[in-house]
């Protein structure tokens, strides 16, 4: 009786146990280290690569909310909409731009003197070569996106009207 | 792949100074906005987003401004030492935005429950202001209502002509209007003091009656429309019609009983006397028939016996025989005549007359015909009464039965009164035979008026003498009634129309 139950047991506890021995032993066998850790090399790419996923994703949410309150009706807020979809553009662009020359060095570009240039994408792709350099204009997408925002914000200055004295509710 | 770098660089170059101009468009926009409604929470968001958009633009556009600059004097090692330092703002930018977004949905929502509130506020304080301007005007405008609420039911309480009577549970007046103290004998006038204190049953007929009432109240809150008869302060007894509902009455202690009450005793008199008139109508009908059929065997007995006594001798014993049974006959035809006259089968023959006229010459004869050595008979004539259409001898018969009547019931000694009486409003005169005798029973009241009743013994009377004029005053469209109480006398009174209305005058 004694033995059947062992093997049972051990079946279902080895993944998790086998787990936590790697773990344990990782962090016994690392080397001694620093208190505080380094930020060098591909890290800030990584988090300036996040801090564009996240504009991206806070626009998205921004043109949900506008369009789910039903505020896309006024000129305004229709406006700020458009920023935000060209603002969405303009991060997926970059996003690609940072990807595909900093993070996987996918594309290599010489200057070639004479304002000519060369992109050299890994692999001899030229559709590549093609593509980086058309969303190296990223100002194409966010220079209209901030017009949509000026735009949107001389509207609702229009709609608010004179000063209004201080009676409000804070 | 070779390409030219003309387009990148004034893309970058053009594009960044473009960045930096609307970022400062923007964020001056928003200043402007922040200024005119600077409690708006949602333009403190864009604020935030068009600062954070302001720095990135300005760090991103000069930092690329810079990089065309240093690169193309041949300095990148001056680019590459900005680079990090742009490259991290411009991050700092993005999470900065992307953080302030996130949260626009539920400053979103703040802000509406803001101007919610804030309407509220203002409406509530708008309505505090109206009221505090105008609230002396406004009690005044409701104390008025209520004034003028107050006065019509008050008024409708004063003017009812049915009693309204508020009482305890057990039955103690609390109020009770003018109509209800007339009716239970007290003065109108009489104030609240005489009314406390007093109880409802007290004027009931009997304790039965107070507890089937408060028995009904109390089961089902309500009594509607039950009768009962109220005593008044003199004895009388009158029929109502109560309804009364349970209340709670906040000015008073308790619950109350508030009551309706009707006085029905005239609508159950008239209610009698038509009976009374359908029950004659019936007799009538059969007696007229019953007389006709009677009529004409009596008319062949008669014709033979009168035949008969043609040939015989008078004074023979046959004779005699055959003059009791043509007395007999004419006796049973008079009957039968006076049957018919209640059932008002012959049509009067009507012509204009004096009453006063038709009075005295009834008068006349029946001192002639009757004993009335210490019996007066009075006469009471209205003045200007005017002539009425009546057949003389059928009217004459009436007035003959009355007073013979009288006569009778007075006996030895007494008086019998004749008054006349003219109603404009009703086109009618009155003649009114009263006389100061025993009086009739009140269980005889309702049968005087029926064929062959009498109190007379038998012999004296065939019951037919008030039948006959009854019959006789309605075929002249009119009517006979009759008060009387035991020991009091009695008098009856004839209306009869005058016609054409009072022309004749």
């Amino acid at each position: 009786m004694k033995m059947s139950m062992i093997p049972q047991i051990t079946g279902r506890i080895q993944p998790y146990a086998a787990a936590a021995w790697c773990f344990c032993v990782t962090l016994l066998s690392s080397t001694p280290s620093l208190a505080t850790q380094g930020h060098a090399g591909i890290e800030g790419v990584w988090v300036h690569q996040f801090a564009h996923l996240f504009f991206l994703f806070s626009m998205m949410l921004l043109i949900y909310w506008l369009r789910q309150a039903g505020l896309v009706k006024a000129p305004g807020w229709r406006y700020i909409q458009y920023a935000a979809l060209f603002f969405i553009l303009w991060n997926v662009d970059t996003f690609l731009v940072h990807f595909l020359d900093e993070q996987i060095q996918a594309v290599r570009v010489d200057n070639l003197g004479g304002w000519q240039i060369r992109v050299v994408a890994a692999g001899g792709r030229t559709w590549l070569s093609a593509v980086y350099y058309l969303a190296k204009m990223d100002h194409l997408l966010c220079v209209p996106a901030m017009i949509f925002l000026m735009l949107g914000l001389r509207h609702m200055l229009k709609e608010v009207g004179p000063v209004e004295s201080d009676k409000g509710v804070r | 792949m070779k390409v030219p770098l003309i387009p990148i660089w004034s893309v970058d170059v053009v594009g960044s100074i473009l960045m930096i101009v609307f970022a400062f468009l923007s964020f001056g926009l928003c200043l402007q906005l922040k200024r005119k409604d600077p409690n708006n929470i949602i333009v403190t968001y864009l604020l935030w987003v068009c600062f954070a958009l302001f720095v990135f633009a300005i760090s991103r556009s000069a930092g690329h401004l810079l990089k065309q600059i240093f690169l193309l004097s041949n300095r990148p090692d001056l680019w590459a030492a900005i680079q990090p330092f742009s490259g991290a703002i411009n991050t700092f930018t993005f999470v900065m935005v992307g953080s302030v977004t996130l949260f626009f949905e539920r400053t979103w929502a703040i802000y509406g429950t803001i101007l919610k509130d804030r309407q509220a506020l203002q409406n509530a304080h708008e309505e505090l202001l109206y009221l505090n301007q105008n609230l002396e005007q406004l009690v005044d405008k409701r104390t008025e209502a209520l004034v003028i609420s107050e006065q019509k039911y008050r008024r409708i309480f004063e003017v009812s002509k049915d009693m309204i009577l508020v009482t305890h549970k057990d039955g103690r007046i609390v109020n009770l209007n003018p109509a209800g103290r007339s009716m239970i004998g007290m003065n109108a006038a009489d104030s609240e003091d005489k009314i406390h204190g007093l109880a409802f049953q007290d004027f009931l007929s009997g304790p039965a009656d107070w507890d089937a009432i408060s028995r009904q109240i109390e089961a089902r809150g309500f009594i509607s429309s039950e009768e009962f008869d109220l005593v008044l302060k003199d004895g009388t007894r009158r029929r109502m019609l109560l309804s009364g509902s349970l209340a709670k009455n906040p000015a008073e202690d308790g619950e109350t009983i508030h009551f309706l009450i009707k006085d029905i005793e005239q609508r159950r008199l008239m209610q009698k006397q038509m009976a009374q008139a359908d029950k004659l109508a019936s007799i009538g009908e059969l007696s007229s028939g019953i007389a006709h059929e009677i009529n004409n065997p009596l008319g062949i007995i008669l014709g033979y016996t009168q035949l008969l006594l043609r040939g015989e001798e008078p004074q023979s014993d046959r004779f005699n025989d055959l003059k009791t049974i043509e007395k007999h006959v004419k006796s049973c035809k008079a009957i039968v005549e006076d049957l018919l006259n209640f059932a008002r089968t012959s049509s009067p023959q009507k012509e204009y007359l004096d009453i006063h006229a038709v009075i005295d010459e009834v008068i006349g004869f029946v001192r002639h015909h009757s004993n009335l050595e210490n019996i007066q008979i009075k006469t009471v004539f209205a003045s200007d009464l005017p002539p009425s259409l009546m057949d003389e001898k059928k009217i004459k018969q009436v007035l003959i039965n009355l007073l013979m009547n009288a006569i009778h019931a007075v006996a030895r000694t007494g008086t019998i009164t004749i008054t006349t009486g003219l109603n404009e409003s009703a086109s009618r005169i009155s003649v009114e035979v009263s006389d100061t005798g025993h009086g009739i029973e009140k269980e005889n009241l309702l049968r005087i008026f029926d064929p062959f009743f009498t109190t007379k013994p038998t012999g004296e009377g065939t019951g037919l003498g008030l039948s006959v004029s009854y019959g006789i005053v309605k075929g002249h469209g009119g009517n006979i009634t009759v008060k009387s109480e035991l020991g009091q006398g009695a008098a009856f009174t004839l209306s009869l129309p005058v016609s054409p209305p009072l022309s004749g005058r």
